[in-house]
């Protein structure tokens, strides 16, 4: 006890300066003392905590790299780069030792050659750049149409009832019929596809995000700011908002890989881009990879397409779970 | 709740109807209708004016327009006692419409105010001479039609009228015999002295309306036959039903006693015996065989139809993704953030992520390295060759059923009636066994219809890589072939399938928990 007892001789200071009166004020004991809280920083922080994210991150950055600078810094170009090589038969299909001693040790021959002597390295990174373009516009598109009409759809009841029987017809229309219809009418350019994908795709995102506002609109706390005179529009923004962002990014974790994911398989039944998107690649090497050696063509576009995902994924996941607030204590 | 499930059910046939109109202003007016042509070898062979009077037949045919010939016209009035022969004959189309004979003229005036005042275009194709001469080249004789394009009302109307057709004693012209049904019990088929009921008709389109045989269901009927949408490029000709459930694979064999009395081991199918006019006199066969005009028979085939291959395949999947699902999602969800719930969910998150093509020929790999059939053989089955289709098409259902189950049961965990349930001091087990996994399931259960019912739709990708002569590929070869028939029958398919298991999992929801009420007014 006697430990903690401290000798006020040892300061030097006069009894004045040691207890001088403070000034009593009625605001300052207002003031709640909280460690400042930002949103987007305790998000990052969150985030961050986790080495797999910086992991993921790096790696999405590596992608983002080889997808859209890569190709503009060699040159590709799609008119002429995939057959530049038709005419010489020993390049075709070679393995990537094989094309290395061909070719010399060149960064674009490590996945080796396809199928008209091109090379798949450059290939896959530009077909990259083509599917993860498609894949973001229409994220873009779909969250905020389905986003906005799904807020909207929960919150309106007259809407509600329109809105469930217009679900109830699209939901039904095969979305294959719809794609391949808009692509045959249109032409199987990329703004076409992302038309198609977009015609009717926002429906399922507003469906969910209906589902979610008529779950949180009638919780306690809105009907009390409903009670106090928000108007709606306020309550939307500032009361549901806020609660839903960890479902929109755990929406758009979910929806970017699947465009991707689509679009390969859309390829792969005839139905996809005329650009040499991944899918286009993949449908293109279905044939090499039944042929004994020539596999590697066809496992490369597979692996990158899945690795894109996959990082896409993990990313927003996480993402989804650091914006939840939730999570910030 | 009936009230309610008749006004569900309402509701959904409604929105069907919807979904087919939809389809069908997408396929009939939005696309190409010159598409269709593409792969029709007798459309190439044809030249000149033939080449577009062969189109317009095929439109009619295919539903597209209502196409009137001025020969059919005609022959109507002929008909109609309006025009005699001789005048029918002697109104020969011109190379020109200014070169016509008056008679000619007066009868093609006649043909064109008659359709144009019901809205028909009409069309004169004038003739084309071979160089130098005065004769038609070939297919350049002149013509004369009217078309109309049949508007969508009818179009839905017509095609819902004529899905579901009821053979009848009044089905064909020209019957030999008195028209009528005989019940028998003994199947002449099997010699008359084998018990096998069946009814047999005179009159109808089948012979055999009810008949029983050894392979199941072991009843079978002929009596109302389901018609979606006739083939055009892909199987001409045959409705796409037929194409979905008729058996496919080697020829069956079996002794059977023909119309005729001859006893003989074939392939023939003698239950599909059909009508087929004037041909009980045709040919040594027929005499041999039948003694009538019902001489039409299909053959019968040992394997299953697409349908039959698809939903094996794909009711296998749904049985082991629940029996796998469940339990995995529950451990899960017991070991939270632990090693466990890792694994599971970095498997959720590689099936989710990975495009479905990869991970399928990734399995198709490993299979085949463990000397698995990685091709469907209908020649020769073994039941080896399901196991890599199974695994393809449970992966994604596992991973999906373990996300959602983990989901809810964690859900659940936080929730006051378990940590309740835990004070009273319930054994962990009982809590999860009897408390949460009861409550986390219910969503779960909502899916099973839809999942069972929709085994019957098939997998496109499965089926494409382990060559699966199953149903999945159905509509998208039908799309890649312009078979507007077929788009639309099997949309049918589908938005039935799709409405109808929706409801029933409404309905399993709502037996299986009693809170769950669809009649009571939501808040």
């Amino acid at each position: 006890m006697t430990d903690n007892l401290i000798n006020l001789s040892e300061f030097n200071m006069s009894d004045e300066e040691l207890f001088a009166p403070v000034e009593q004020d009625e605001l300052a004991s207002e003031r709640i003392t909280a460690p400042r809280y930002s949103y987007w920083r305790s998000v990052f922080r969150v985030f961050f905590k986790k080495k797999i994210n910086i992991i993921a991150l790096a790696l999405l950055a590596v992608l983002i790299l080889f997808s859209y600078v890569y190709p503009a810094v060699i040159g590709y170009d799609a008119q002429v780069d995939p057959y530049i090589n038709l005419m010489d038969g020993s390049t075709k299909h070679l393995l990537p030792a094989d094309a290395i001693a061909k070719f010399g040790f060149n960064l674009k021959w490590i996945l080796g050659s396809g199928a008209s002597g091109n090379s798949t390295f450059d290939a896959i990174w530009y077909g990259s750049s083509i599917s993860i373009s498609l894949a973001l516009v229409c994220a873009a598109i779909n969250m905020f149409v389905g986003v906005v009409i799904g807020a909207v759809w929960g919150f309106s009841r007259k809407f509600d009832i329109v809105m469930t029987e217009v679900y109830n017809v699209v939901a039904n229309v095969p979305y294959i019929l719809l794609i391949s219809v808009i692509v045959l009418i249109m032409s199987a350019s990329f703004w076409s596809m992302v038309f198609a994908l977009t015609v009717t795709g926002w429906i399922a995102i507003a469906y969910f995000i209906r589902t979610q506002v008529i779950i949180i609109r009638d919780r306690e706390y809105n009907l009390a700011s409903r009670c106090l005179g928000t108007p709606i529009t306020r309550i939307a923004t500032k009361n549901i908002l806020p609660f839903m962002t960890s479902v929109i990014v755990t929406l758009v974790a979910t929806e970017i890989p699947s465009y991707i994911s689509y679009e390969v398989f859309l390829s792969y039944i005839g139905m996809g881009l005329s650009d040499m998107s991944l899918g286009k690649l993949i449908e293109a090497a279905k044939s090499a990879m039944i042929t004994p050696g020539w596999g590697f063509e066809f496992w490369s576009p597979v692996a990158v397409a899945s690795i894109i995902a996959v990082v896409l994924y993990v990313v927003g996941q996480n993402l989804g779970d650091a914006s939840d607030p939730r999570t910030h204590m | 709740m009936t009230k309610y499930l008749i006004s569900r059910i309402l509701r959904a046939v409604f929105s069907v109807v919807l979904v087919i109109a939809v389809i069908m202003i997408m396929i009939y007016s939005f696309l190409d209708r010159e598409a269709i042509f593409n792969a029709d070898p007798t459309f190439q062979k044809r030249l000149n004016n033939d080449k577009d009077i062969y189109k317009q037949q095929q439109w009619e045919k295919y539903g597209y327009l209502d196409y009137i010939n001025f020969t059919d016209y005609l022959q109507d009035e002929i008909k109609a006692g309006r025009l005699t022969a001789e005048q029918a004959d002697a109104a020969r189309l011109a190379v020109t419409g200014d070169l016509d004979s008056p008679e000619t003229k007066a009868l093609v005036d006649a043909f064109t105010e008659k359709y144009r005042a019901e809205g028909y275009d009409i069309v004169r194709l004038p003739g084309s001479y071979k160089i130098g001469t005065k004769k038609y080249s070939e297919g350049g004789a002149p013509k004369l039609y009217a078309t109309k394009d049949i508007p969508l009302i009818q179009r839905l109307v017509s095609y819902f009228a004529g899905l579901i057709k009821i053979d009848n004693i009044h089905n064909v012209d020209d019957v030999e015999g008195e028209r009528g049904l005989t019940f028998t019990l003994y199947d002449p088929a099997y010699g008359g002295e084998k018990f096998s009921p069946a009814i047999m008709g005179n009159g109808t389109n089948y012979r055999y309306l009810l008949y029983c045989d050894d392979t199941f269901p072991y009843i079978h009927q002929n009596l109302v036959k389901v018609h979606l949408g006739v083939s055009y490029s892909v199987t001409k000709d045959i409705d796409v039903f037929n194409t979905m459930t008729d058996a496919q694979g080697p020829q069956k064999f079996t002794t059977i006693t023909y119309p005729s009395g001859v006893v003989e081991n074939t392939a023939d199918d003698i239950h599909s015996l059909r009508y087929v006019p004037d041909t009980s006199d045709q040919g040594l066969l027929n005499q041999k065989y039948f003694v009538d005009d019902y001489t039409g028979v299909t053959t019968a085939k040992s394997g299953m139809s697409q349908m039959g291959y698809s939903f094996s395949i794909g009711i296998i999947s749904v049985i082991l993704a629940y029996l796998l699902a469940i339990p995995l999602g529950v451990l899960m969800a017991l070991n939270k953030d632990k090693f466990i719930d890792k694994l599971g969910t970095f498997y959720i998150v590689f099936i989710m992520a990975v495009p479905s093509l990869g991970y399928i020929f990734i399995f198709r790999a490993i299979g085949s390295s463990f000397k698995l059939p990685t091709t469907f053989d209908v020649q020769n089955p073994t039941w080896l060759m399901y196991i890599l289709p199974v695994i393809s098409l449970s992966l994604p259902s596992i991973a999906n059923l373990m996300k959602w189950l983990r989901r809810y049961m964690i859900d659940q965990m936080n929730s006051d009636y378990v940590k309740f349930a835990r004070s009273g001091g319930l054994s962990e087990g009982e809590i999860f066994s009897k408390h949460i996994l009861k409550n986390a399931i219910i969503p779960v259960v909502h899916g099973i219809p839809g999942s069972i019912l929709g085994a019957l739709t098939g997998a496109i990708i499965t089926e494409r890589v382990y060559l699966v002569p199953g149903i999945g590929n159905v509509l998208t070869t039908a799309i890649n072939k312009y078979d507007n028939g077929v788009i639309v029958g099997v949309a049918l398919f589908y938005a039935v399938l799709s409405v109808t298991s929706f409801i029933l999992g409404d309905v399993l929801m709502a037996t299986l928990d009693p809170r769950i009420s669809f009649t009571s007014k939501a808040r």
